[in-house]
C-alpha cells in the first residue's frame, strides 16, 4: 500500500468510536430523525460561481449534505490518439476523507468509482457533446458532508457548474433520491431532464418489491420537478450577477453588446 | 475518474447494421431469430476448477464466463463480528477481446465489479452468519473471482448467473473450535475431505439486463444489438420477485413510462429462468 508522504501516518490500526456507540431506535410514527414526513425534501441552497480558477463551478447544501463540483473544458482532449467527432465528458466524484460518519481513504475507492460513472451517464444526455469535436469536459465533484442524498446533490450540482460554464446543454439535469421500505429496505436515486421528462440515471442500492420501487421512482420524479425552479432560479442570480455593471463613460456601445 | 461507456470499448458497427438492427427489432425479429424477450441457449457446468472451493462456467451464447471461489479465513469487520465476508474481484481478460489487453478492461470490470456488489449488498441475499468461526475473531472470507473469457454481450446476465452456481457448488470444510489448556481457542479442520458445509443460494438474485433499442427493449442483447441501444437497465430479481438493486446504465436517457414497464418485463423474464 503506498504510503501517502504529504501525511503524518497516523497508528497502523484505528477504529473510530462510533462501532462501539449502540445502535438507534428508530421511530416508528412515520416520521423521519429530524421531524420531517415520508414525502418532505430539505431545504436546498444552491450557489453557481464558487471557484474562481474553474470555467464553472457550483455549490449545493441539502440540508447537512454539502457538495461543490467544479468544471473544466472544453479543453484539448489528454490522449492525443483518441479522435473523436462528439465531445468527451469526464467525471470524478470523490467524498473529502472528513466527509463521512467513518473516515474514507484519500485514494478513490471502488464506491466513488461506481458514482463516477453513475454521474457521468447522468449527465451525457443532456450535454450536446457535438458541439466540441476533439475536446473534453472534465467535471470534478467533491463531497465535502454527507448526510444522506449525496449522489443526488453531486448530480444536481456537476449540471449546475456544467450550466455555469457555459457548456451547451439540452437540459439541465435535477437529482432527487428516497430511501424507503420497512421489511425491506432501499434507497432510490433518480436523475431527471426536467423539461424533456427522461430519467438519465436511475439506481436502487437494497432489496424493495417492485411496487414499492416503482412508487419510490415516481416520488423521486416528482421531487426533480420540484427541484428545477430553484436550479433555474440559482442560474439566473448567477448570470445576473456576472452582467458588468459599471457605466461606460464614452457612451460607445460595449464590442460584446 | 469514469471516461466512457461500454460500449465503444468493443468496436465499431456500420449505420447499415444498425439500421438493420432497429428496424428488426421494432418487428419483434432479432438477428439470430429470436423474440425480443428471448435468451440465447445457455450452457451452465460446475465444479470445473479443482482447486478452489467451489467453481462454475457459464456459456451464454457468445459469452463465456468462468468463476473460481476460494474460501479462506480471516478476520471479521470490526462492525459485524458475526459474520463472514465475500469479496468480488472481476477480471476481463485479453482473450476476450483485444480492446481489454493491459488496462483497457479495467473500467468494464469495475463496472460488473460494482454491480455484483450492489446486489449483495443487502443481508437476505446470502446468510454470512453461517460463516463464522469465532465471533469477532475468525470467519470465513469468500474471494469470488470473475474471470470473462469471452465477451459476446449481456456480461452483466451471464456473471450474475455463473457466480450463483459457483456459490452454489462451494464447499466449504467443517471446522471444530476446541479450547486448549491456556484457554487459547484453536481451529481444527475436518480429516473427512466429504465433510463440508454448502450455502443456501435461495435467495441470490440474478442480473436481468433489457438494453433498449429504438423503442422497444430487449432482453440478453448481443454485442452488435449492445452498440444499437444507447440505454440499458440492468435489474436485479430474486426468486421471490423482489427487486434487489436497479441501475440504468449508458450514455441515453430513459422514458419514466417506458422504465415501468422495462421493469414489469425483467420480473416476467427472471421468473423463467
Amino acid at each position: 500500500m503506498p504510503g501517502d508522504s504529504r501525511r503524518v501516518p497516523g497508528p497502523q490500526e484505528s477504529r473510530s468510536p462510533h462501532f462501539y456507540r449502540k445502535p438507534e431506535a428508530h421511530k416508528n410514527d412515520g416520521r423521519r430523525q429530524d421531524g420531517r414526513g415520508p414525502q418532505d425534501v430539505r431545504p436546498v441552497y444552491l450557489h453557481a460561481g464558487v471557484v474562481s480558477q474553474a470555467t464553472g463551478s457550483a455549490y449545493i447544501e441539502m440540508g447537512q449534505t454539502k457538495v461543490i463540483a467544479a468544471v473544466y473544458g472544453p479543453r484539448e482532449i489528454a490522449q492525443r490518439e483518441e479522435f473523436t467527432m462528439k465531445g468527451r465528458l469526464t467525471c470524478e466524484v470523490k467524498f473529502a476523507t472528513f466527509s463521512c460518519t467513518k473516515r474514507r481513504q484519500h485514494i478513490q475507492d471502488s464506491h466513488e468509482k461506481d458514482w463516477s460513472l453513475i454521474v457521468l451517464q447522468a449527465l451525457e444526455p443532456a450535454v450536446c457533446l457535438d458541439r466540441f469535436p476533439k475536446s473534453q469536459v472534465d467535471v470534478y465533484i467533491t463531497v465535502l458532508q454527507n448526510d444522506g442524498s449525496a449522489l443526488a446533490a453531486a448530480i444536481t450540482c456537476a449540471s449546475v457548474g456544467l450550466a455555469d460554464a457555459g457548456v451547451m446543454m439540452y437540459d439541465v439535469v435535477a437529482g432527487c433520491s428516497m430511501d424507503q421500505g420497512t421489511a425491506e429496505h432501499g434507497m432510490v436515486t433518480v436523475a431527471l431532464l426536467p423539461s424533456l421528462n427522461q430519467v438519465s440515471a436511475l439506481v436502487l442500492d437494497g432489496h424493495l418489491q417492485q411496487q414499492t420501487a416503482v412508487q419510490a421512482v415516481k416520488s423521486c420524479i416528482t421531487g426533480c420537478h420540484g427541484l428545477y425552479p430553484i436550479i433555474k432560479d440559482c442560474l439566473v442570480t448567477s448570470t445576473q450577477r456576472n452582467i458588468p455593471t459599471t457605466g461606460r463613460q464614452t457612451g460607445q456601445p460595449d464590442a460584446n453588446g | 475518474g469514469s471516461k466512457g461507456s461500454m460500449a465503444s470499448t468493443l468496436g465499431v458497427l456500420s449505420d447499415a447494421e444498425r439500421l438493420f438492427i432497429v428496424h428488426g427489432v421494432q418487428d419483434d425479429l432479432r438477428s439470430d431469430g429470436r423474440a425480443c424477450e428471448d435468451y440465447r441457449h445457455m450452457e451452465v457446468e460446475t465444479d470445473v476448477v479443482s482447486n478452489t472451493s467451489g467453481s462454475a462456467r457459464l456459456r451464454l451464447g457468445n459469452t463465456d464466463i468462468l468463476v473460481g471461489v476460494k474460501a479462506e479465513m480471516g478476520e471479521p469487520d470490526p462492525g459485524r463480528p458475526k459474520e463472514g465476508k465475500l469479496e468480488f474481484f472481476v477480471d476481463c481478460s485479453a482473450n476476450a477481446s483485444p480492446e481489454f489487453e493491459g488496462r483497457g478492461g479495467e473500467e468494464l470490470a469495475i463496472e460488473v465489479s460494482n454491480a455484483l456488489q450492489r446486489i449483495f449488498s443487502s443481508r437476505s441475499t446470502l446468510d454470512l452468519t453461517a460463516l463464522c468461526i469465532i465471533p469477532a475473531g475468525q470467519c470465513w472470507v469468500l474471494y469470488v473471482d470473475v474471470l470473462v473469457l469471452e465477451c459476446g454481450g449481456n456480461l452483466f446476465d451471464a456473471v450474475s448467473l455463473a457466480v450463483k452456481a459457483a456459490l452454489f457448488n462451494t464447499r466449504i470444510p467443517t471446522v471444530l473450535v476446541t479450547a486448549d489448556d491456556e484457554g487459547q481457542q484453536e481451529i481444527e479442520l475436518s480429516d473427512d475431505p466429504y465433510d463440508v458445509k454448502r450455502l443456501d443460494v435461495e435467495n441470490v438474485p440474478l442480473i436481468v439486463t433489457l438494453s433498449k433499442i429504438g423503442h422497444r427493449h430487449v432482453v440478453d442483447a448481443s454485442w452488435e444489438e449492445e452498440l444499437c441501444s444507447l440505454a440499458r437497465l440492468t435489474v436485479g430479481v430474486t426468486q421471490k420477485g423482489t427487486i434487489a438493486g436497479l441501475n440504468k446504465e449508458g450514455s441515453g436517457s430513459l422514458d419514466p413510462e417506458s422504465i415501468y414497464e422495462m421493469v414489469q418485463v425483467c420480473l416476467f423474464v427472471c421468473l423463467f429462468m
